[in-house]
């Protein structure tokens, strides 16, 4: 594995100005169709996604990096579309097969750095979907390889406050 | 006499273990029943027929530990294009991994979508193990459990059920193993092959 970095997917485009170790990417600026389900990722061209879209540029980096802050809008208190497309086309990361992590069945992952997760969740989000997303979030965590996370509400208009103010953070 | 509408939530469902599991329902369930996938382009389709049913099913697999975005984009369409009379929306859901409770975000967040949109949540069936529970002589228990959860539905008699390989988590392990190795098997791709630590090198 080469060089280790930071990076923030975003469902949006963001006015924020990261370190240069920080990769920003606007999802909702890329072409990513949705994941197929065919398993080829898995067990006909393993750790490459059949589908050659952009969404083959941004799963290396999340492989890669040890630091990630995903934002998305949220959804039944989920990720909603674009940010979850992403995640699910995010597969060729992990291996078909199993392990145990904590006690609970999950893949085993390819070269991916354990990382430190910020989730920023934005929109008009009612309790009982805060505490779904939570729940998501530590779920996301074992298949994700989370080591850590923090994940923060907001509403839309504090948005890229919000961002701005834990990128700095990761300056610091 | 009440109507079922089967509404088959995974991105592969013309070859999914979702129509499996929808076909062993339509065998066992006493109501009529109509098959649907949803896709990109039929969310309009199904947004209009839907108010014609007293019940829908809906079969989806758990995708990133969450509904797959296939039917994510069909809730919200139908969020905007309510029918006039709900019917009770009830879920079988099936994740790879052993333990079913790994659906449970998932069954949250329909609850979440038939709470904002006044739906009545019905049956739930939440499945572990269930990529490849179909291929072993466990699938007798699946077809067990659908037959109850036919029978909840056509009877309104709304339960939760749940089902899994019974198996030790080592023993799954090794017998998902064995059942990915013969997946890479017939694409001619090896054991060796699947577990590179590459990432698209």
């Amino acid at each position: 594995m080469s060089e280790k970095m930071k990076l923030i997917l975003s469902d949006t485009n963001l006015n924020i100005k990261p370190q240069n170790d920080t990769t920003f990417i606007d999802l909702s600026s890329l072409k990513i169709t949705n994941c197929v389900g065919c398993f080829g990722c898995w067990t006909k061209t393993p750790g490459k996604c059949v589908i050659r879209d952009d969404a083959v540029k941004v799963y290396p980096l999340i492989a890669k990096s040890d630091r990630v802050m995903y934002i998305s809008r949220t959804k039944y208190g989920g990720y909603d579309t674009v940010m979850k497309t992403m995640l699910e086309r995010a597969i060729p990361i992990q291996k078909a097969f199993i392990r145990l992590v904590n006690g609970e069945t999950h893949h085993v992952q390819r070269d991916v750095l354990p990382k430190s997760a910020t989730i920023i969740a934005y929109g008009e989000i009612s309790d009982e979907e805060k505490e779904i997303f939570k729940d998501l979030i530590l779920r996301n965590a074992y298949n994700m390889n989370f080591t850590d996370y923090n994940i923060i509400f907001t509403s839309e208009e504090m948005l890229e406050e919000t961002v701005r103010g834990e990128v700095l953070k990761w300056e610091k | 006499m009440g109507k079922v509408m089967i509404l088959n939530g995974s991105p592969r469902a013309p070859k999914s273990n979702s129509k499996i599991y929808s076909d062993i329902f339509r065998k066992y369930c006493k109501l009529d029943t109509e098959y649907f996938n949803i896709s990109k382009t039929n969310h309009i389709e199904l947004c209009k027929k839907i108010g014609e049913f007293s019940d829908v099913l809906v079969v989806f697999p758990l995708y990133a530990d969450s509904l797959p975005v296939t039917l994510l984009n069909f809730l919200k369409n139908l969020e905007l294009n309510p029918p006039e009379k709900k019917p009770v929306i009830s879920l079988l859901v099936n994740c790879g991994f052993i333990e079913y409770q790994q659906n449970d975000i998932a069954v949250k967040m329909m609850e979440q979508f038939c709470k904002k949109n006044e739906y009545k949540m019905g049956s739930v069936l939440k499945i572990g193990s269930g990529e490849a529970i179909l291929t072993t002589f466990f699938n007798v228990l699946v077809k067990m459990k659908i037959r109850r959860l036919a029978y909840s539905v056509a009877n309104k008699k709304y339960k939760t059920f749940t089902l899994t390989m019974p198996l030790s988590k080592r023993s799954f392990i090794k017998a998902s193993t064995k059942y990915w190795d013969n997946y890479g098997k017939n694409n001619g791709v090896t054991h060796e092959e699947m577990d590179t630590m590459n990432i698209e090198s």
